[in-house]
């Protein structure tokens, strides 16, 4: 166990190791934060939505702050996968999914802590219906705090999944340029899902994608209920079930077929 | 029962081409390794040598439990490798030459304190191993620094300790010294005969550098096309293909070389002559006589031929 937490200390210093990343990205998301939110005012200005513009510019901006979490992914995996380093991790005593998946975790976490935290206090420095807005209460903060590490859990397993599938195909480039497809616009980093037609929407929350940050953000802007919690973390916690399952069969297969090409 | 007991191993690959004309392409299916056996008790150093492809690696991974052979037995310790992993590879350690395990973005100190947590060292044995390998491979000035800023002689260091902080019982090298400059190598080969010594760790290093198995390895095991051809002491493998000597002769004043008998080779390089010739057929002083008789001799050395045209020889009649 103590092996795993050793993996986000390790992540952790890896992070710190390139402060300029860091801070491009942060300058790159911001940048991307305010020019969405002046479309959406643009937009709301001749046409206002049902969802109103500071619940839209909150959603933007919690979207910008955890991007780092939905992004595929972590290139030292997949490296170690396509030049055969992964046969090092194989003569570990460890479960190599979970080791994997601790890895990305850690990554996706600290990446995104480190990158938010700033983000989030130019947010709130910024005019209502250009800022963000607090939580609609306190246990709906705490709720969308729940949801989201739900929602960080099921990104992993996701991601794990892109990563059985280059342990066959030798090349990310396929499944992850999907995924991230997928994930951009499923999980409502593009358009807000709140902004999606109401049929669409029905179905889409249903995805997996969804269950990333759109879902713990809902609840966080109040445009979920309180008492739509327990549905949407049983959602949450099944997909995170479901797709994990589906992981660990997947590299099982891996491992009994596992070829490391030469040397 | 053996440490390691390997017996009719056998472990096939596909492999895919693409045909001659069209785009289809055709499986092949390739023998890496075919009914090898072999047992190698505990505290033996051992060297495993073969040409390119010879199915050399295949048989490490096997042993360390990354790969699941397609036929027979492999016990290491009483356990089977694939079979248990996660508690067989807690006992051994792999260094594989072209790769690496430790980070490549932080010191290297940080990669061996999660090792250190990944084989649930306690923290004084941790220590006490960590300041014996950092002094015998002489880390201590790059302990701190990221792996990406190391030189590769560094680097090749510092996967060592990692593979050998648990104090593993059998230790796989695949290829350590690649690359490795003189003074690099020696200093490896002579931690890895004091590692052997002091802690009775198996041994097993596949190698293309003949030198490392001369001055390590006792025994030595040749695979070829996926089969075991030879296991035993270097020296009697080497016999059977030393047959040539050379003998390089300067003379005082420029005098032309006698007649030399047939089977004699010359090359001439700068006023030397090279001459190879087989003991067996023209004794040695018989030919240093004859060079004589044609002037008076300024310098004479005698040389045994170089180790890997030994093994070429072997190879090449092994048909490898």
């Amino acid at each position: 166990m103590k092996a795993y937490f050793s993996v986000f200390r390790m992540r952790w210093r890896m992070e710190l190791q390139y402060r300029g990343a860091v801070i491009g990205g942060v300058l790159c998301q911001m940048f991307f934060g305010l020019i969405l939110i002046a479309l959406y005012r643009a937009l709301y200005a001749t046409k206002p939505q049902a969802m109103p513009i500071e619940s839209v510019a909150t959603y933007v901006w919690l979207q910008q702050a955890f991007f780092r979490m939905l992004l595929a992914s972590d290139a030292d995996l997949l490296d170690k996968i396509r030049t055969g380093s992964i046969a090092y991790d194989l003569c570990r005593p460890l479960q190599l999914y979970g080791y994997y998946y601790v890895r990305v975790m850690a990554q996706k976490l600290l990446g995104s802590l480190l990158r938010a935290t700033p983000m989030l206090v130019f947010a709130m420095l910024l005019p209502a219906g250009w800022g963000i807005q607090g939580p609609v209460s306190g246990p709906a903060f705490l709720l969308a705090v729940m949801g989201l590490l739900l929602g960080l859990l099921c990104v992993c397993a996701l991601e794990n999944i892109t990563m059985g599938f280059t342990m066959r195909t030798l090349d990310s480039r396929g499944v992850q340029a999907m995924l991230n497809l997928m994930m951009m616009t499923l999980a409502g980093n593009i358009l807000p899902l709140t902004l999606f037609p109401d049929s669409w929407q029905n179905a889409v929350t249903l995805l997996p994608y969804a269950q990333l940050l759109d879902a713990p953000i809902r609840l966080y802007t109040g445009q979920q209920p309180l008492s739509a919690a327990p549905h949407i973390l049983a959602v949450q916690f099944v997909w995170t079930l479901l797709l994990t399952g589906l992981g660990l069969l997947l590299w099982r297969q891996n491992q009994k077929r596992l070829v490391i090409q030469g040397g | 029962m053996s440490y390691i007991a390997v017996d009719g191993l056998d472990k096939r690959f596909t492999v895919r081409k693409k045909r001659e004309k069209g785009i289809l392409r055709e499986k092949t299916v390739i023998h890496a390794l075919q009914d090898v056996s072999f047992a190698v008790e505990r505290g033996e150093l051992v060297g495993y040598i073969g040409p390119n492809g010879a199915g050399k690696s295949t048989t490490v991974k096997i042993l360390s439990g990354i790969l699941t052979p397609d036929g027979g037995s492999v016990t290491v310790g009483g356990r089977v490798p694939w079979k248990e992993r996660r508690e067989h590879v807690r006992h051994i350690g792999v260094v594989f030459g072209q790769r690496s395990q430790l980070w490549w973005d932080v010191p290297i100190l940080d990669s061996y304190s999660l090792l250190k947590d990944i084989y649930r060292i306690p923290e004084n044995e941790y220590q006490r191993r960590l300041a014996q390998l950092t002094e015998a491979l002489q880390l201590g000035d790059f302990l701190r620094t990221p792996l990406r800023l190391l030189s590769l002689g560094q680097r090749m260091r510092a996967e060592l300790c990692g593979s050998l902080l648990h104090g593993p019982e059998l230790l796989f090298l695949d290829e350590p010294t690649i690359g490795l400059d003189a003074v690099s190598k020696l200093a490896l080969r002579d931690f890895l005969k004091e590692e052997n010594r002091r802690n009775g760790t198996t041994i097993l290093l596949t190698t293309h550098d003949m030198e490392d198995i001369a001055a390590l390895c006792p025994r030595v095991m040749v695979l070829g096309h996926g089969k075991k051809l030879y296991d035993g002491a270097l020296p009697e493998l080497l016999s059977r293909y030393d047959t040539q000597r050379i003998l390089t002769v300067r003379y005082e004043a420029e005098a032309g070389l006698p007649e030399l008998p047939e089977g004699c080779a010359v090359t001439q390089e700068a006023g030397n002559y090279k001459i190879t010739y087989a003991p067996e057929k023209m004794p040695t002083a018989q030919l240093i006589s004859l060079l004589q008789s044609a002037g008076s001799i300024r310098e004479l050395t005698a040389q045994p031929q170089n180790i890997d045209h030994l093994i070429a020889a072997m190879y090449r009649e092994m048909d490898l």
